[in-house]
């Protein structure tokens, strides 16, 4: 689960982005031919169309979602074990649900587990409530620093996956005041679309906010003036960077 | 397997030299445990059985002396 701290937590939002990766144990109301049931698994992958389950978190009508892929990983009787990954906002009790129906034998979820969330995995610095324990009575009693490094990450590189404006200095304190981005304060840019979601960082690699591009990133490579990105969630405190004064 | 946004890189191209100030701000990599709290990130192993908003709430009192306040979580189990 992800957790993030003090200025950080405007960022959380944009964590939600990108795919999900689950594993999860479907199981079957009765037994069915292996080949059929690979078949259907076939069938859930690409765009499928879902209606959220009747106690949710949003409007209840039909949504596509993408299902990237989709393995089972073991079948025992009427329960099948199997990996997913799944676009965000696909609810994986519904479909296995769904799959069931398709089968025309019905299936419930017995299990599920989370394994990745975009760019976040399992894998990396997990730490548990103990850990973290650990980590602070290590650095507030014996002055070593080590376990809380190895845990406490930064905001930048939960972000990694995102793509990045890097702006001049005198544009930072602007930005940290919620004012729309202008061609002329891009210093650095990695190739991005018009509409997707932006982060602002400093020369220095810091984030400032999370934004919305109006331009694409070729679109602002030949052009001289003009708003780039609108900016959404600042996470950079006000004062961080001088407010520089119109030179002209 | 992979899911759309993992393991991409972003090209940076240039479009000028600029300096910043070392005066203001700081590189992540950079920053002392206090000022990192400030932006920070964990990725908590939540245990089983109790809800995301406790463990945040435990792990936010764990890290209130070295100046924690805010204490968000994403994501719920069944998305």
């Amino acid at each position: 689960m992800p957790l993030a701290i003090n200025n950080a937590t405007k960022v959380l939002p944009a964590l939600l982005f990108g795919g999900k990766e689950y594993v999860a144990l479907m199981h079957l109301h009765s037994e069915v031919d292996e080949q059929l049931l690979r078949g259907t698994f076939n069938k859930f992958i690409g765009k499928i169309m879902q209606l959220p389950p009747v106690r949710s978190h949003v409007k209840r009508q039909y949504r596509q979602r993408e299902i990237y892929y989709s393995d089972i990983l073991e079948i025992n009787g009427k329960d099948v074990l199997f990996k997913v990954g799944v676009e965000s906002g696909t609810y994986i009790r519904k479909l296995i649900h769904d799959m069931g129906e398709d089968l025309k034998t019905g299936a419930h979820m017995t299990e599920l587990r989370r394994t990745k969330v975009s760019t976040l995995s399992e894998k990396d610095n997990l730490a548990t409530l103990q850990d973290l324990e650990d980590s602070v009575y290590f650095y507030e009693k014996e002055n070593d620093d080590r376990l809380l490094n190895k845990y406490l990450g930064s905001i930048e590189s939960a972000i990694d996956f995102l793509p990045k404006v890097f702006i001049s200095d005198t544009a930072v304190d602007p930005v940290c005041h919620g004012s729309p981005l202008a061609v002329p304060g891009i210093v650095k840019l990695t190739g991005f679309d018009k509409d997707e979601m932006i982060g602002i960082m400093t020369l220095k690699g810091e984030l400032i906010a999370l934004g919305k591009s109006v331009l694409s990133a070729d679109e602002i490579k030949t052009s001289n003036r003009g708003v780039a990105i609108k900016t959404d969630s600042v996470v950079m405190g006000i004062g961080t960077y001088p407010t520089y004064k119109k030179i002209n | 397997m992979k899911l759309p946004l993992e393991s991409l890189k972003h090209e940076i191209s240039s479009l000028r030299e600029e300096e910043t100030d070392s005066r203001y701000g700081k590189a992540p990599e950079e920053r002392s445990i206090k000022e990192r709290i400030n932006y920070g990130f964990i990725l908590l192993d939540k245990p089983a059985g109790i809800r995301s908003k406790t463990a945040a709430y435990i792990a936010k009192n764990i890290m209130a002396t070295l100046g924690a306040k805010k204490m968000g979580y994403s994501g719920t189990l069944e998305h």
